[in-house]
């Protein structure tokens, strides 16, 4: 019988940040819900857009269709 | 009757001499206020504590000084049966309301489990529930986002309440704080009152004053991915617990 389960694999929705009474609330995607100071906030985005951009020029290296398959154990 | 409550509602229930039984076996009732530790982690214990009235918590102190709930109970609860068994715990018993329980030393549930197969098997069945809901908090946490997380434990409360007569399926009493809450859901107090504002805001449950009114249970539940069947409920009570049942309440 098919396993019908979904697999865990990279989200193609964006998490949600709002400002709330002097922080930020990180919302999604999946199970994050994270509250931040508005440095920590800023730090994670700079971080955020540095790991995005490597992200794209490692899955351009590895030509189409390559974006999200990650390494398998088999 | 001190065991009133105990797998109230659920698929194994117990009967009336089993309860009688059981109610036997209790040395005595102690009452705690809110904020006591009835049971601190990793000291022996030769009873357990079936909680009558209130509602206590089970909590983790973490090294950084953090406190997290991993359970909440409620009257019919064996707060720590387990220890029957483990003769310790690995965490800390608390009162969150005021509390009345009834201590059933471990000599007299040897007694029982010698006695008594059936009710055996109903403390054991007690037992395993906790086991079922601490696997629904860990996906709880895992894999809902925030305000499906409070949702859930909304749910997952009113069912609880509702197998015991203390929910009439949309109000309940719920004495536990925004930070409370926050524990329970791995939240900050700020998140906590952003998800209920917005709870409020879509119409679906109103948080206030110790007191949780849900609006809209049917939504509530589809939001929340709630599905009581880990809380063994009888299918009435089940189907009342997810708003399917549309039978007048009280």
């Amino acid at each position: 019988m098919a396993d019908r389960r979904a697999m865990l694999a990279p989200r193609t929705d964006a998490g949600r940040a709002t400002a709330e009474n002097g922080v930020v609330l990180l919302d999604g995607p999946d199970g994050v819900a994270v509250t931040m100071t508005a440095d920590a906030a800023a730090r994670t985005a700079d971080s955020l857009l540095e790991a995005a951009r490597q992200a794209r020029e490692q899955a351009a290296a590895r030509g189409p269709g390559a974006a999200d398959a990650g390494e398998g154990l088999d | 009757m001190l065991t009133r409550h105990l797998l109230r509602n659920r698929l194994t229930e117990l009967s009336d001499d089993e309860r009688a039984l059981l109610e036997g076996a209790v040395s005595q009732t102690r009452h705690y206020a809110a904020g006591q530790v009835v049971v601190r982690q990793g000291t022996p214990i030769e009873v357990s504590t079936l909680l009558v009235e209130g509602m206590m918590t089970r909590h983790v102190d973490a090294p950084d000084g953090r406190r997290h709930l991993v359970a909440v109970h409620v009257p019919g609860d064996f707060v720590d049966l387990h220890a029957y068994a483990l003769k310790k715990l690995d965490h800390d018993v608390g009162a969150l309301t005021d509390v009345t329980v009834a201590v059933v030393p471990h000599g007299a549930l040897e007694r029982l489990q010698l006695q008594d197969p059936r009710l055996t098997r109903g403390l054991w069945f007690q037992t395993l529930l906790d086991a079922a809901m601490h696997r629904q908090w860990i996906y709880r946490l895992a894999s809902l986002n925030a305000i499906q997380r409070v949702a859930h434990f909304l749910c997952e409360t009113n069912a609880r309440l509702l197998a015991i007569g203390a929910s009439d399926g949309e109000h309940f009493a719920l004495p536990m704080t925004q930070g409370d809450i926050g524990e329970v859901c791995s939240l900050t107090n700020v998140h906590v009152s952003r998800v209920l504002r917005e709870l409020r805001e879509r119409g679906l449950c109103q948080v206030r004053s110790s007191h949780a009114h849900i609006t809209d249970l049917r939504s509530l539940t589809q939001m929340a991915f709630f599905d009581p069947e880990y809380l063994y409920l009888q299918p009435a009570i089940a189907r009342r617990a997810t708003g399917i049942d549309g039978a007048p309440h009280g």
